[in-house]
C-alpha cells in the first residue's frame, strides 16, 4: 500500500512531467500560450474600435435646394455616417450598395423644399443594407437622428412664423419626449458586449481541443495510461497532476485578456471579483474535463479532438450573445444549457458591466460547479473502471508467468 | 500529364478511404448545416419582455403603457410602482426593458407641456436594446405626432396643415435585403462560407499530413498541386451547392443572385482555400497541428472578414491580414451576389483577390512540394 505523502509526490511527479512535455512538445506548447494569446490579440485589434462611426452612405438629392443641401450636412455630421458618394439616379445607388461601397442611400425628392413649405409631407426615403445587420443599423441610427432634427427645425419656423413664441413652440415640439438610456454599456461599445464574450468562447475550443488531444496521447495505448498511473501512485492523482498545469495556463490567458479588457480598454467591473474568479476556474475546468473525456471515452486522439471541435467550435451562437436565448427554438436552448460557456458568460456579464446583485449569479456558477463536479466524478470512476481491467490483466499476466515458471 | 491525372485520382481516393479526411469534408458540413442554423430559425425577437414602472396611475399613463404592449416586438410583462423592483427584474433576465412614466405624465399632457417618459433599455445584448429602444420610440413619436396634431386642430389649424407642420417631412427607411430583417436570413449565408472554408481547409490539412499507406503516384510538384486541387475541385462540386443553395432554400433563406456568377465565385473560393489547404498541410507537418490550430482560428475569421463588424471599424494592417483569408472575399462576393443580388461586373475587385490568392498560395504549395521532394528522394 503506498502511503499518503506517495500519492503527493506521484502527483507532484506528473505535474512536472506534464510541465517537461508543455516544453518539448512544440504543438502543445504553441496550443496553451502563444495560438490563444494571438487569436485574443487580433480579435482586440478587430473590435478595439469598440464602435461603428462614418460608414459610408450615398446621396440621391434630386431637389438640389437649400432645404436639401441642409439635410445631406446634417446626415453627414452625425457620429454614425458620412456622405461619402452623391449619385445621379437610383441604379447608381443600388449599384453601390450592392457591391458594398455605402451601406445606405438617402433619397430626397423632387420639389423637396416647396412641398415640405407648403405641408404637402413630401417623403423622405432611405434605402439600407439589411444584410450587413451592424452597419446597416449604424447608418439607420444616424440617418433617423438626423432628419427628425432637421423636421423640427420647420416645424419651430412655422411656429415662430405664426407669432407663437419660441419657448413654446420648442415644447410643443415633442409632447411626448423620449429619454432613452442603454443600461450596463452606456456608450454601445462592442468591446464590453462583443469582445468581452468571444474572449472566453475562443479560449473554450482552445482548452477542450487541447485536452482532448493532451490526455488523448496518453491513454491512446494501454501501455502509456498504465505509466502515467505509475508515476502517479494511482490513476486519480495521475489524473489530477497532468490537468493541473493547464489549469494554471489557460487561467493566465483568461487572466491576461481580462487585464487588456479592464486595464486598457475600461471595461467597467461592477460586480464581485471573487465571483468572478470561481466561475472562470469552474468554467476552465469543466473544459478540461470535457475534452478529458472525450479522449478518455474514444481512446483515439485524432477522433477525440475532432468531436471536440464539432462540438465547441459552433457553441458561441447557442450562448445567447448575438441572439438572444429567449428567442431560440426549444432544442437550442437545451444544447445552450449544456454548454458551460453559456453559464460562465452570463455570471460574468452579471460580475462586470451589469453588477448584479450577488445572488443573480449564484444560479450560473452553481450550474458550473455541477458541470464540473459531475463530468470529474464520471471521469474518476470510468479511470476506476479501466484501472481495475489493467489490474486483471496484469494479474492474469503475472499468473501465466508464473505459472510457466512453475512448469 | 499522367502525373497529374494519376494525383487527382490517388487524392480523391484517399478522400473517401480516410475516415477523417472523409468525416471532416463530408459529415462535418452535412451535421453543421444541420446544427448550425439551429439558434437563429425563429428569425426574428418578437416580444421581448419589459416593465412599466407608472407612477402617474392615470388613464393616459395606462393607454401609453398599453400602446407599448401591443407593439409587437415588446410585451409589458409586468406593471411596478417603482424602480427598484423593476430593475431587480431586468438583473434577473425576467425583462429587457424598464419604461418610468413620471408622475404628472397626464397633466402636462393636458396642460400643452411636454410630457417626457424616460427608458432604461438592457444595451448588455444589443439585438435586445435595438427592440426595445426601436419599439418604444416608435409609440412614442406615433403619441407625440397625435397629440401635436390635435392641439393644432383644438387652436383651429386645418387637418392637413396641422399634420403637415407636426411631422413636415415623415422619413421612410426600407430594408434592402432580408426584409424581414430576419437573423438567420442575415447569419447563415455567411456563416456558412466559412463553415464551408474550414471544413475543407481542415480536411485538405489532414488529406496531406496523414501517413499515408503506399508512395504517391510519380508526379511533378506542379501537376501535384494541380491534381489535388482539382480533385478538391470535383468534390467540392457537390459540397458548395449543397451548402450554398440547398441548405439555404430548405432554411427558406431569400435568394436572389443568379447562378453563374456564384459558380464563378465558388470555383475561385474553392481553389484559394484548397491551396492555402496545402500550404497549411506542408508547414504544420502534423494532422493534429492542423486540427488544434484550425478550430481555434475559425470563428475569429469570420469577424475579420468585415462581415458582421464593418471593415470601415477595422485599423488599416488588420484589413490587409483579412484580405490574405479567403472566406474574407469569398463572403463579400457571395453575399453580395446570392443575398444582394450584385453582378459580376460589381464584384471584380474580391475575385480577383481570390484568384491571387489560388496562385499566390498554389504557388507556395508548390515550392513546398518540390523542397519536400528533394528532401527525401524516394518520395
Amino acid at each position: 500500500m503506498r502511503g499518503r505523502d506517495d500519492i503527493r509526490f506521484g502527483f507532484e511527479l506528473v505535474f512536472w512531467r506534464e510541465v517537461r512535455w508543455l516544453k518539448r512538445r512544440p504543438l502543445l506548447l504553441a496550443m496553451t500560450t502563444i495560438v490563444p494569446a494571438a487569436i485574443m490579440a487580433l480579435l482586440m485589434m478587430v473590435f478595439g474600435a469598440g464602435l461603428a462611426t462614418k460608414l459610408p452612405v450615398g446621396v440621391l438629392d434630386l431637389d438640389g435646394s437649400e432645404l436639401s443641401r441642409q439635410i445631406v450636412r446634417t446626415v453627414d455630421a452625425t457620429p454614425d455616417v458620412r456622405v461619402a458618394r452623391h449619385v445621379a439616379d437610383l441604379a447608381e445607388g443600388r449599384r453601390l450598395i450592392e457591391a458594398g461601397r455605402v451601406y445606405g442611400l438617402l433619397m430626397l425628392p423632387k420639389n423637396l423644399e416647396r412641398d415640405v413649405l407648403g405641408a404637402r409631407r413630401p417623403e423622405v426615403v432611405f434605402f439600407y443594407n439589411s444584410q450587413m445587420l451592424t452597419a446597416g443599423n449604424v447608418v439607420l441610427k444616424g440617418v433617423n437622428a438626423a432628419i427628425p432634427t432637421v423636421a423640427s427645425g420647420i416645424t419651430l419656423s412655422v411656429f415662430t412664423a405664426q407669432g407663437i413664441p419660441a419657448a413654446s413652440a420648442q415644447s410643443a415640439l415633442q409632447p411626448v419626449p423620449l429619454q432613452i438610456s442603454p443600461l450596463f454599456n452606456p456608450t454601445l461599445s462592442y468591446v464590453f458586449f462583443l469582445l468581452a464574450a468571444l474572449l472566453p468562447a475562443i479560449l473554450q475550443i482552445v482548452v477542450t481541443t487541447t485536452l482532448a488531444y493532451s490526455v488523448g496521447l496518453d491513454v491512446e495505448t494501454p501501455y502509456r495510461l498504465r505509466v502515467l498511473g505509475r508515476l502517479g501512485g494511482g490513476l486519480f492523482p495521475a489524473l489530477a497532476g497532468k490537468l493541473l498545469p493547464y489549469t494554471v495556463l489557460f487561467l493566465l490567458l483568461l487572466g491576461l485578456a481580462d487585464a487588456v479588457l479592464f486595464g486598457w480598454f475600461g471595461m467597467p467591473l461592477q460586480g464581485s471579483r471573487w465571483m468572478l474568479v470561481l466561475a472562470a476556474v469552474l468554467f476552465i475546468l469543466t473544459c478540461q474535463f470535457i475534452g478529458a473525456l472525450l479522449a478518455l471515452l474514444l481512446k483515439n486522439t485524432a477522433s477525440a479532438v475532432s468531436l471536440a471541435t464539432l462540438l465547441t467550435a459552433s457553441a458561441f451562437g447557442f450562448m445567447g450573445i448575438g441572439f438572444p436565448r429567449f428567442g431560440m427554438n426549444a432544442f437550442s436552448q437545451g444544447w445552450g444549457a449544456l454548454m458551460p460557456g453559456t453559464w460562465f458568460l452570463t455570471a460574468r456579464i452579471d460580475q462586470t458591466v451589469r453588477g448584479a446583485p450577488l445572488d443573480l449569479s449564484l444560479k450560473p456558477v452553481l450550474i458550473l460547479a455541477i458541470f464540473a463536479l459531475v463530468l470529474g466524478a464520471l471521469m474518476v470512476f470510468y479511470l476506476d473502471l479501466m484501472r481495475r481491467r489493467i489490474d486483471r490483466q496484469e494479474g492474469a499476466m503475472r499468473a501465466a508467468v508464473a505459472g510457466e515458471g512453475a512448469a | 500529364m499522367s502525373g497529374l491525372a494519376a494525383t487527382f485520382r490517388d487524392e480523391l481516393r484517399r478522400i473517401f478511404a480516410n475516415w477523417p479526411v472523409f468525416s471532416v469534408l463530408v459529415a462535418a458540413v452535412a451535421f453543421y448545416s444541420l446544427f448550425y442554423p439551429q439558434p437563429y430559425l425563429n428569425e426574428a425577437l418578437r416580444d421581448v419582455a419589459v416593465v412599466v414602472v407608472d407612477q402617474d396611475q392615470t388613464v393616459s399613463s395606462r393607454d401609453l403603457s398599453r400602446r407599448i404592449d401591443a407593439s409587437p416586438d415588446v410585451a409589458v410583462v409586468s406593471v411596478l410602482p417603482d424602480y427598484p423592483a423593476a430593475q431587480r427584474q431586468v438583473f434577473a433576465r425576467e425583462a429587457s426593458g424598464i419604461v418610468v412614466i413620471p408622475q404628472g405624465f397626464e397633466r402636462d399632457l393636458l396642460s400643452g407641456r411636454p410630457s417626457p417618459v424616460a427608458l432604461y433599455a438592457d444595451a448588455s445584448y444589443f439585438l435586445i436594446y435595438q427592440k426595445v429602444a426601436l419599439a418604444v420610440s416608435g409609440v412614442t413619436r406615433t403619441l407625440g405626432a397625435e397629440v401635436m396634431a390635435k392641439r393644432l386642430v383644438a387652436q383651429g389649424t386645418d387637418v392637413a396643415v396641422a399634420t403637415g407642420v407636426a411631422d413636415p417631412m415623415p422619413l421612410t427607411a426600407i430594408a434592402l435585403f432580408n426584409p424581414q430583417g430576419g437573423y438567420a436570413s442575415y447569419l447563415l449565408p455567411a456563416a456558412f462560407i466559412l463553415i464551408l472554408q474550414q471544413t475543407l481547409l481542415i480536411g485538405v490539412g489532414l488529406a496531406g499530413t496523414l501517413s499515408r499507406d503506399g508512395p504517391p503516384p510519380p508526379a511533378t510538384p506542379l501537376a501535384r498541386v494541380l491534381g489535388k486541387l482539382l480533385a478538391y475541385l470535383a468534390l467540392e462540386a457537390f459540397i458548395v451547392p449543397f451548402c450554398l443553395v440547398a441548405v439555404p432554400y430548405l432554411y427558406g433563406i431569400p435568394r436572389i443572385g443568379g447562378l453563374f456568377p456564384l459558380l464563378v465565385y465558388a470555383v475561385l473560393f474553392v481553389l484559394a482555400v484548397g491551396a492555402l489547404g496545402l500550404v497549411v498541410a506542408g508547414t504544420f507537418r502534423t494532422s493534429y497541428a492542423v486540427q488544434l490550430t484550425m478550430a481555434a482560428i475559425g470563428m475569429p475569421l469570420f469577424f475579420l472578414s468585415g462581415f458582421s463588424w464593418p471593415a470601415e471599424a477595422m485599423p488599416t494592417p488588420i484589413l490587409w491580414l483579412a484580405r490574405l483569408v479567403p472566406s474574407t472575399s469569398a463572403i463579400d462576393g457571395l453575399v453580395q451576389i446570392g443575398q444582394m443580388g450584385a453582378s459580376l461586373a460589381d464584384l471584380r475587385q474580391p475575385a480577383f483577390i481570390l484568384f491571387a490568392l489560388a496562385i499566390g498560395y498554389g504557388g507556395v504549395a508548390v515550392a513546398l512540394e518540390a523542397r519536400r521532394g528533394q528532401g527525401s528522394p524516394l518520395r
